[in-house]
């Protein structure tokens, strides 16, 4: 008798928690039916993802239409009447079409601009919060990292990132009240969990490989409704190509430490030093005291994520004065070392690819006791 | 409709069937981490919830924290009310629907890129198109630059850079690396046609014109001096990179060739650097009377910024080699070399107190610096000291110093050896002052062979390269000084040693351990590496080859925009 009732108790309350199961979905199809994406997405959203895009989806909305963040962008949208110049630019193109075809038109038209933005840029753009999650990503994402927009939306970036960039990656987030109001840049590399397969073909998560992004960026605000601060970054694929090397650019190489251990003619015809010279120096004693912060940075990147991009530092020119350059540099391993004995760990050096920027600055200063030493 | 939530019914009920089962089958000890499990699940789906009624206005000034049934349906209704007034292309159902409209994530783009998009043809170098964005970048408004040429915008001296991206080139290639052996090769092929075709890849910098017509405000920051210059102009420094591309004429530009159906031009994203323009560094020197220098570890200088002649008098490249210590007055000997050694053990910035600075003149003037030892990421050794140098007062600094010149004929004849500043009151004592420098120096060297008694692999020794830069032998002029330094009388040395070892006891330790850490650590983004294949592509990619050219077939198929 006892277990009879028991037993009709438990059928009603299984019965009421699957009505309330089936409501529930019932609200989560709605859910993912309101969101913009393509029918062969929504199918596979399991539920966290339906709100993990739902939350991306009414964050991203925050951010573009509340009012603007930076002073300097609110007051350079008046000067330059920026939203009609564009428009009427497109005018000008599409002949004055009617008002629902341009506005078709037009939105065509920024989706192959942006496409053809994300190619040129070999990235993606990542939207964080100050949280580290990504509010936004870009769809190509899934070409650099394997996984797609909405397996990714949503997640926080230390889910991942390497480790050992976690610090790194929290300096850069964090953004002081002042930082997000005049729009503070952000320029750092980082290490990012990629399920491609060297063939570019995607694979499983957990045999994930390390792939190198170089991150640039800036913090973005809007105010209202809500105070939503977060980074707006272009993500690219660390090593970039590059372009037949033309006459203002130079290779060179280095061991771990920086000495060198080549260069090619064009760095002699444009800095001034011969190979002999520069074997066994260090680039450091060859640049402008000023920046060593700058190469410092480039050399832990190194040493430590395997491929940098330098941003501008001064190489000081053998008969005096110096350039700006930009260097891209990556670890390789070092085949042609005598050492190198096949299943041991590969000695390693350095390659680097450095562009000249300017002319020849100060060109009768000698800075530097490189410079003034005569062989 | 019916189906679907029928289906979904059966799954809950099979996965709760399964869960009693799952339940039955294992033993106690299993059913923890289950638990777990469900309870992981059960507490990430709560906090997307919370997360969710943060965000929705509905849901916030509630006085109890809604339920979740609620949030959700309120999430619905939010939805519904942000799509109203939108012009996103999420209403055209032709358009492919995307999280964020097109035009948006563009804006989104070029502000996180902070650039604009050129497009130039490749004969003339005329401006096809150039966004908006540009405005933002360098002053300049649409209309004073589409259809202008580019080379009126370009510094004078990159002009035939530019050029040289624009044209299918005819120097010969210029040698490349063999990733085989690392030598270079020497190739007299002609330039391949395929730089010219659509999808070839440029990546190139250049200055551009700033123009100071709309920014009145930054030219309050500009120093006088930059006005009065006949060329006034800023430039900007972009990266740019691109593709080639052709494009049908009639569409770009009205004044085509008949004879020239299609016009080839590059496509670009420029960036401008994140410091902007080089600037002559008469604009950034604010405060004349500060210089940087660079010394070697045993204090002699290998860089000296212009800007120290005005206040040493010297011209750098007659400091440059000598030792510091040379210019630093007797009294100061003391605090300076223990500051010296400090910084040659220390990762922090020492501040030096007030010393004098002998001039060209032979007076002195008062300075104070901060030093900052240079480590090597690699291999951990200190190469060089880095000093932030100010005058701190002109007045009583420039003393005319009558013992200074006694003890510099001292110095000149002296043979003794040297002696360890501490241990002396510098009355009547020989000092060669350089050598103070190397004995400083030399204590951290014979640290560095203590730690590193076998070179790590992939690193050239360290030992021996410092050794090289930092000769042992001092400066030239007593050379029997040089060598009765290096017997060097045993008490002071041993002294100096144990000093040495004491301080240098967690050097030793911690470089030791960091050492090791970095050979484990190095390599985590090369673990794909392991075939030579994935090495070449790095390398490959990092010059141009026949592989990284670029896929001409992505481009033709991209409606062109503009």
């Amino acid at each position: 008798m006892m277990t009879a009732d028991k037993e009709k108790r438990r059928a009603i309350s299984r019965e009421a928690a699957r009505r309330r199961r089936r409501v529930e979905s019932e609200v989560f199809e709605d859910l993912s039916r309101l969101l913009p994406l393509q029918q062969s997405v929504r199918d596979h959203l399991d539920k966290p993802s339906v709100i993990r895009l739902t939350l991306s989806y009414i964050r991203m909305h925050t951010l573009l239409t509340g009012k603007t963040g930076t002073k300097a962008e609110a007051s350079h949208k008046v000067k330059c009447g920026q939203v009609t110049d564009d428009q009427m630019v497109r005018h000008e193109f599409n002949g004055g079409c009617g008002e629902e075809e341009e506005k078709e038109r037009y939105d065509a038209d920024a989706s192959e601009e942006t496409n053809m933005y994300l190619r040129i840029l070999e990235g993606f753009l990542m939207v964080l919060s100050t949280e580290g999650d990504m509010i936004y990503l870009s769809e190509n994402v899934s070409k650099y990292m394997g996984l797609t927009q909405a397996e990714l939306m949503g997640h926080n970036i230390f889910e991942f990132s390497h480790p050992c960039d976690h610090e790194e990656l929290r300096n850069n987030l964090r953004v002081t009240a002042e930082e997000v109001w005049s729009g503070e840049k952000r320029d750092f590399v980082m290490r990012i969990k990629s399920a491609l397969t060297h063939r570019g073909r995607s694979a499983n998560l957990k045999s994930a490989t390390w792939k190198v992004l170089h991150c640039q960026g800036r913090s973005k605000v809007c105010v209202a409704p809500s105070s939503v601060s977060c980074l707006l970054l272009t993500c690219q694929s660390l090593p970039l190509s590059h372009t037949l090397l033309s006459t203002q650019t130079f290779t060179s190489q280095h061991s771990m430490d920086m000495r060198f251990t080549y260069c090619d003619q064009r760095m002699t015809m444009l800095l001034g030093y011969s190979t002999e010279e520069l074997l066994g120096r260090s680039i450091y004693d060859l640049c402008h005291t000023r920046d060593t912060n700058c190469l410092t940075k480039n050399h832990f990147n190194l040493c430590f994520k395997s491929q940098s991009v330098s941003g501008r530092y001064r190489m000081l020119v053998r008969g005096g004065g110096y350039v700006w350059v930009e260097s891209h540099s990556a670890v390789i391993p070092n085949a042609r070392s005598s050492k190198f004995r096949p299943g041991t760990n590969q000695p390693l050096c350095i390659l680097c690819v450095t562009y000249v920027l300017s002319g020849v600055e100060e060109p009768s200063l000698q800075l530097s006791l490189d410079q003034t030493v005569h062989i | 409709m019916e189906e679907r939530l029928s289906m979904d019914c059966k799954m809950e009920d099979d996965l709760s069937r399964s869960e009693e089962e799952d339940q039955q089958v294992k033993i106690k000890c299993f059913r923890e981490p289950h638990r777990q499990i469900e309870k992981r699940r059960r507490d990430k789906m709560n906090n997307l919830i919370d997360e969710l009624s943060a965000m929705i206005p509905a849901c916030q000034p509630m006085a109890q924290k809604p339920d979740k049934l609620t949030v959700l349906r309120k999430a619905v209704q939010h939805l519904k009310a942000l799509k109203v007034g939108t012009s996103s292309a999420f209403a055209d159902s032709t358009n492919k629907p995307s999280i964020l409209p097109q035009d948006d994530l563009r804006q989104l783009l070029l502000r996180a890129a902070d650039g604009f998009m050129l497009v130039v043809s490749c004969d003339r170098a005329k401006i096809l198109f150039i966004s908006e964005s540009v405005a933002k970048i360098l002053n300049f408004s649409l209309l004073e630059l589409t259809g202008q040429s580019l080379f009126d915008f370009i510094h004078p001296k990159d002009i035939n850079k530019v050029k040289e991206q624009l044209s299918s080139w005819e120097y010969p290639k210029e040698p490349m690396i063999d990733a085989a052996t690392g030598l270079q090769v020497q190739t007299d092929a002609p330039v391949r046609p395929t730089h010219l075709s659509s999808g070839a890849w440029r990546s190139f910098f250049f200055r551009m014109k700033h123009s100071r017509v709309a920014g009145k405000q930054e030219e309050k920051h500009q120093l006088p001096c930059a006005a009065k210059k006949k060329d006034t102009s800023r430039y900007c420094t972009l990266h740019c990179t691109g593709y080639m591309r052709s494009c049908p004429c009639s569409q770009l530009d009205s004044e085509g060739d008949a004879e020239t159906p299609s016009l080839s031009c590059l496509v670009m994203l420029c960036r401008p650097l994140p410091h902007g323009s080089p600037q002559p560094p008469k604009d950034i020197n604010a405060k004349p009377s500060a210089f940087v220098t660079r010394c070697a570890i045993d204090g002699k200088f290998t860089f000296v910024e212009q800007q120290a002649t005005t206040v040493i008098g010297y011209l750098p490249q007659e400091v440059l080699g000598t030792s510091c210590y040379e210019y630093f007055h007797q009294d100061d000997l003391q605090h300076l070399a223990e500051k010296h050694r400090q910084v040659l053990r220390s990762k922090e910035k020492i501040e030096t107190l007030c010393y004098k600075f002998k001039t060209k003149y032979g007076s002195y003037v008062s300075l104070q610096s901060q030093w900052f030892s240079f480590t090597n990421p690699w291999t951990k050794e200190v190469e060089f000291i880095v000093s932030s140098n100010r005058v701190m007062s002109r007045g009583p600094g420039h003393i005319k110093d009558e013992k200074s010149g006694r003890l510099k004929a001292m110095q000149e004849e002296t043979k003794q050896i040297p002696i360890i500043p501490s241990l002396s009151n510098g009355v009547g004592t020989m000092i060669y002052a350089g050598s103070i420098g190397t004995q400083i120096a030399n204590e951290l060297l014979d640290s560095y062979s203590r730690v590193n008694s076998s070179p790590s692999s992939g690193a050239s020794s360290p030992f021996g390269s410092t050794n090289e830069k930092c000769p042992l032998v001092s400066p030239p002029i007593s050379t029997s000084a040089s060598s009765g330094g290096g017997a060097a009388s045993s008490s002071s040395q041993s002294d100096s040693r144990t000093a040495a070892g004491a301080s240098c006891a967690t050097a030793d330790s911690s470089g030791q351990v960091s050492q090791l850490e970095l050979d484990g650590m190095v390599v985590p983004a090369l673990s794909s590496f392991s075939s030579d294949e994935a090495a070449m592509a790095v390398i490959m990619s990092l010059l141009e080859t026949e592989v990284n050219v670029g896929q001409p077939g992505d481009y033709e198929d991209l409606h062109w925009p503009f």
